[in-house]
C-alpha cells in the first residue's frame, strides 16, 4: 500500500494543474474575507459573518475550494484515461483496488491540508480586518468549519469517483457542475411552486443541498416562497451526501475492477 | 519464461483472442507477429491483465497481478504516447518508479541509455513519436526487468533508432533475459527474432523458430538460365520438377534440389548461364502463413503500364 501510495502523491505533485486548482481555490477562498473585509470592517462581526468568512463564502455563495478539489479528484483518475496513463499505471501498480484506494487516501489528504490552510489565511484575512477572530473555537462557528472541512472532503470524493465512472474528464466537470447548480437548484426551485409543494421532503435528501447543511451557523434560507424543507441535522444531512459520495465511488471501483483498461 | 495457456478474449460477437498457448523462453527474441486485428495487442493486455478474459500468464511462475514491484521484473511497452503531456520526461518516469522502489539514478539511467537525456526535463507533449517510442522504451527498461513485452516498439523509429533497438533487444536476450516483442517490420524481424509467435485471427498459426516458419510455409527454388532453357524445361518436368518462367527469361525451379538441378543439366548436356537457389523471406513466409486469417483486406492497387518515356517524365 505504501508503494500506492507514494505513486499516487508523486503523480498529483508532478502536475502542474495540482497547483493551479489548490491555488485558485486558496485565492478565490480569501477573496470572500477580503472583500467583506474592505466593505464591512467597521461592523461587528457575528457567528454567520465569521462563518463565511472563513469558509471562504462556501456556505453563502459558492463552494469555491470544494469546486477545486472536486477536479483535482475528477483528474486523479480522469487523466489517466484521457491520456492513456492506465496502462502504465497498471503495469507499474497492478492491484486495482489498492490503486483506487491510494487515490482516495491522497485526494483527501490533500483537500483536508488545502482546507484547512485555507481557514488558516481567511481566519487571518479577518484578523487583519477586525483585529480579532470572535467565536472561531466555539460553536456555532467549530461545528460549522468542521462540517466544512467534511463537505470539502465529500466533494472532492465525488469528483474523484465520477472521473473514475465515466472514464474521462468532460462527463464528469458537467455532472459536479450541473448537479449542484442546476438541477438541484432546479428542484428546490420548483417545490415553491404550489401544484408541486409535495417535493419539499424529498429536499433533505438531495446530496449537494443537503450537504450544505454541514457548513451552516443558521437555518438556511431559501427565501420567503420556500416551504420548510425539514432537513436532517447537520452531521445526518452530511451523512446523506457521504451515502451519495459512496454510491458513486463504489459503483465506479466496482465497475474498475470488472472493465478492461 | 513466459507461459500463456488458453488465453481467450472475447468481444461481444467476435472472439479476438481464441485459446492461445504459448511460451517464451529466455535467452532469445521472441517476435509476435500476425496481421493487423489478429488479436497481437488485446494478447499482451490479456497476459498483463489489462483486459480480462480466459487462460493464464504466468511469468517465471507468477501471474503479473501478483507480482510486488512488478517493473523489476516485467517491462512492458504497449502504446506511444502514454502519458501526461504536461509531465516532464523524467517526472512520468518518477512517477512510475515509485511505485516499484526504483532509485532516481536508474531513470537518469535509462533516459540516457535511450537518448532522452538532452530532453528529459521538457513536456513530452512535443515529442515525436520516435522519441514517444523511446520513452516507452525507457519506461519497459526502468526496473532492469528480467522480460520485456513491447508491442511495436520500433514505430516510428528512424533506421538508426531501429538499428539501436535491434542491436539492444540482442544484447538484452543474450544477457539471459526473456524479450517478446510484436513488429510490422517483417524484415526487422527476420534479422532481430529467434523465435516466433505468429497468430492470425486470435488463433496460433505458428510457435517455433523463425527458420522453420520460413522453411514450413514457403517452398525454395532454383533459378536457371541456359540458351537452350527451352529444351531444359521438358528434361525438368521429366523428372519430376515443376518449372515457371520468370520475368528476364530464367527458370524457377520447385521441388528439385539444387545438386539435382545441376546434375541433370551435366548428363543432358546443357549450357547453364546461372544456377542458385532462392531461399523465400520471413516476409513471403508471414504472406503464405497468414493470407486466410487477414482481417482487413485492401483492394489491389490498378496496375498502370509505365513505358520508359513516362518513367523519364516522371
Amino acid at each position: 500500500m505504501l508503494d500506492a501510495l507514494r505513486f499516487e502523491w508523486t503523480r498529483l505533485r508532478t502536475l502542474r494543474s495540482t497547483y493551479w486548482m489548490v491555488g485558485s481555490g486558496l485565492v478565490a477562498s480569501a477573496a470572500i474575507p477580503v472583500v467583506l473585509g474592505l466593505a464591512a470592517s467597521d461592523e461587528p462581526l457575528h457567528a454567520d459573518a465569521v462563518n463565511i468568512s472563513v469558509n471562504g463564502g462556501a456556505s453563502f455563495v459558492i463552494p469555491f475550494l470544494a469546486v477545486f478539489m472536486a477536479v483535482v479528484g475528477i483528474f486523479a483518475t480522469g487523466h489517466e484515461y484521457r491520456h492513456g496513463t492506465i496502462q502504465p499505471t497498471l503495469t507499474a501498480l497492478p492491484q486495482r483496488s489498492r490503486l483506487i484506494l491510494a487515490k482516495i487516501l491522497t485526494v483527501t489528504a490533500l483537500t483536508a491540508v488545502a482546507t484547512l490552510v485555507s481557514m488558516a489565511i481567511n481566519a487571518t484575512v479577518v484578523l487583519v480586518f477586525w483585529g480579532e477572530v470572535p467565536g472561531l473555537f466555539d460553536d456555532p462557528v467549530r461545528s460549522a468549519l468542521l462540517g466544512y472541512l467534511a463537505y470539502n472532503l465529500i466533494y472532492a470524493l465525488v469528483g474523484l469517483g465520477l472521473g473514475l465512472l465515466f472514464r474521462g474528464v468532460p462527463s464528469a466537470l458537467v455532472v459536479i457542475f450541473l448537479m449542484p447548480l442546476i438541477i438541484e437548484t432546479l428542484f428546490v426551485g420548483l417545490t415553491m411552486v404550489p401544484a408541486l409543494e409535495w417535493l419539499a421532503s424529498a429536499v433533505k435528501f438531495l446530496p449537494f443541498t443537503a450537504g450544505e447543511e454541514l457548513m451552516l451557523t443558521s437555518p438556511a434560507n431559501f427565501g420567503p416562497a420556500a416551504p420548510d424543507f425539514d432537513f436532517f441535522d447537520r452531521w445526518a444531512s452530511g451523512g446523506v451526501f457521504a451515502v451519495f459520495a459512496a454510491l458513486i465511488i463504489g459503483a465506479a471501483w466496482i465497475l474498475f475492477k470488472k472493465r478492461d483498461a | 519464461m513466459i507461459s500463456a495457456k488458453g488465453l481467450h478474449k472475447r468481444y461481444e460477437k467476435t472472439v479476438a483472442v481464441d485459446d492461445l498457448s504459448f511460451e517464451v523462453r529466455p535467452g532469445v527474441v521472441t517476435g509476435f507477429l500476425g496481421p493487423n486485428g489478429s488479436g497481437k495487442s488485446t494478447t499482451m493486455r490479456l497476459m498483463l491483465g489489462l483486459d480480462h478474459g480466459g487462460g493464464e500468464t504466468l511469468f517465471d511462475g507468477e501471474r503479473f497481478t501478483s507480482i510486488r514491484r512488478p517493473m523489476n521484473c516485467v517491462g512492458t511497452l504497449l502504446e506511444a504516447k502514454q502519458f501526461h503531456p504536461t509531465r516532464s520526461a523524467r517526472n512520468h518516469l518518477k512517477m512510475l518508479a515509485s511505485a516499484n522502489g526504483i532509485a532516481n539514478a536508474r531513470i537518469d539511467r535509462v533516459l540516457d541509455l535511450v537518448g532522452l537525456g538532452p530532453a528529459k526535463r521538457k513536456k513530452p507533449k512535443g515529442y515525436s513519436l520516435g522519441m514517444s517510442q523511446r520513452l516507452g522504451l525507457a519506461q519497459a527498461l526502468l526496473g532492469d526487468p528480467h522480460t520485456l513485452m513491447l508491442d511495436e516498439p520500433t514505430n516510428g523509429l528512424d533506421p538508426h533508432g531501429i538499428h539501436w533497438m535491434r542491436d539492444l533487444l540482442k544484447s538484452l536476450a543474450a544477457e539471459g533475459r526473456t524479450i517478446f516483442v510484436s513488429s510490422h517490420l517483417l524484415s526487422e524481424m527476420q534479422l532481430m527474432a529467434d523465435e516466433l509467435v505468429v497468430i492470425g485471427r486470435g488463433h496460433m498459426i505458428f510457435n517455433g523458430d523463425v527458420d522453420q516458419f520460413v522453411r514450413e510455409f514457403t517452398t525454395s527454388t532454383v533459378i536457371v538460365r541456359s540458351p537452350s532453357a527451352d529444351a531444359f524445361v521438358s528434361a525438368l518436368e521429366a523428372k519430376g520438377a515443376s518449372v515457371t518462367k520468370g520475368d528476364d527469361g530464367e527458370l524457377v525451379v520447385s521441388e528439385m534440389e539444387i545438386g539435382m538441378v545441376g546434375h541433370l543439366a551435366f548428363t543432358e548436356g546443357i549450357e547453364l548461364t546461372e544456377l542458385s537457389s532462392r531461399s523465400a523471406s520471413l516476409e513471403e513466409a508471414f504472406m503464405s502463413a497468414t493470407g486466410a486469417a487477414e482481417q482487413f483486406v485492401a483492394e489491389q492497387p490498378i496496375q498502370t503500364a509505365q513505358t520508359p518515356e513516362g518513367a523519364k517524365n516522371a
